[in-house]
């Protein structure tokens, strides 16, 4: 009888061991998240071929629709009309632009490291494009695109784990800046000294070039108001 | 039997309260040692029910079989052979049939009782 009591002790002892065993390994599960199971994510690659497919659809539709305005905008016999939704929709990013400007290149600068290989030694930030973009403007760029996303009032520049977003879509090194103005002013707005690019290219490997006739893709997303509605002036 | 139980919950309180962490480099082999010691509880259960319990060899099974599990664990991960395949069919096998024999174990057990009361 005495063994028996003896060996409920120890199973005890031994129980409250493999509980906190448990609960450890609960809580780093919960805080890991686990391992991913075959399934889970065949499942989910499968929900990603779909989303893609979806994606694609949509994007025809897109297409579709945008033929179907070219084709009513082109049966308008109206010239006054046609010119001004030219000059508007030029305005809003909404139309391919072509013209005199720059092409900026940005891409990591590689450093030999101490072993001899190269390393990146900066990725490019998201705020080292927007400060770009900011000069380019104060020079008096008329159309801007990096990785041919147009640049419009709403363009977001924005960090997302490896990548950068502009315009919902996802674009890593390099990066390709091209901005429509006079070529002299923007490459000498940027070249200047203690400028954006003269600091930036201790970190970063910017070249810039002028060109003659670059084009500039217009804005493939919508622009939807939902909040915001023209003031009604009362005269 | 319902002071193990009572200590597995105790156990599982108090891992919860308590701030205790080990490295998640190291969790793959914790989930072993765990499957391990779920095992040897398993079988000291048994064993008691079958009345050949010993505390010397129930104590160090537990103990050894944890850090043996993870140990090899350990090893096969870095000498690229996934020993922690053996440890998991060895040990979930194990499980299977320990909690068989327990099942067997209870149910002669009621039936003897229900087949006294009859008989009373």
């Amino acid at each position: 009888m005495k063994k028996s009591t003896k060996g409920q002790y120890a199973l005890t002892l031994v129980s409250l061991i493999l509980g906190l065993m448990l609960a450890t390994q609960f809580k780093n599960v919960q805080k890991v998240g686990g391992n991913v199971s075959v399934q889970r994510t065949q499942e989910l690659t499968e929900y990603i071929k779909k989303l893609e497919s979806d994606n694609e659809n949509l994007l025809n539709q897109i297409n579709e629709y945008k033929d179907i305005i070219s084709s009513y905008e082109n049966t308008s016999q109206d010239e006054t009309l046609l010119n001004e939704l030219i000059r508007t929709k030029s305005q809003a990013g909404l139309m391919s632009m072509e013209g005199p400007g720059v092409v900026i290149t940005v891409d990591n600068l590689l450093i030999s490291g101490w072993d001899g290989n190269q390393q990146v030694f900066q990725s490019v930030h998201y705020d080292d494009l927007l400060r770009l973009i900011n000069e380019l403007n104060a020079a008096g760029a008329e159309a801007i695109a990096i990785n041919n996303e147009r640049v419009i009032s709403t363009t977001e520049i924005r960090n997302a784990g490896d990548y950068i977003v502009i315009n919902t879509n996802r674009h890593s090194t390099p990066f390709e800046i091209k901005a429509i103005g006079n070529p002299d002013n923007l490459e000498a707005a940027l070249k200047l000294l203690g400028g954006v690019v003269d600091n930036l290219s201790q970190i970063l490997d910017i070249s810039i070039k002028t060109e003659e006739r670059i084009t500039i893709p217009q804005y493939e997303g919508t622009i939807n108001y939902r909040f915001a509605q023209p003031l009604q002036e009362n005269s | 039997m319902l002071l193990p139980l009572l200590g597995i919950i105790i156990g599982i309180v108090l891992g919860l309260l308590l701030p205790l962490q080990i490295p998640v480099t190291y969790a793959p082999y914790m989930s072993i040692a765990v499957l391990a010691a779920l095992d040897s509880v398993f079988g000291g259960m048994r064993a008691k029910l079958e009345d050949n319990f010993e505390s010397d060899i129930f104590i160090s099974g537990f103990f050894g079989n944890a850090f043996l599990a993870a140990g090899l664990a350990y090893i096969g991960d870095r000498l690229d052979v996934p020993i922690y395949l053996a440890a998991i069919f060895a040990f979930g096998i194990r499980l299977f049939q320990n909690f068989a024999a327990m099942r067997r174990h209870f149910l002669t057990y009621l039936r003897k009782k229900s087949d006294i009361g009859e008989e009373k």
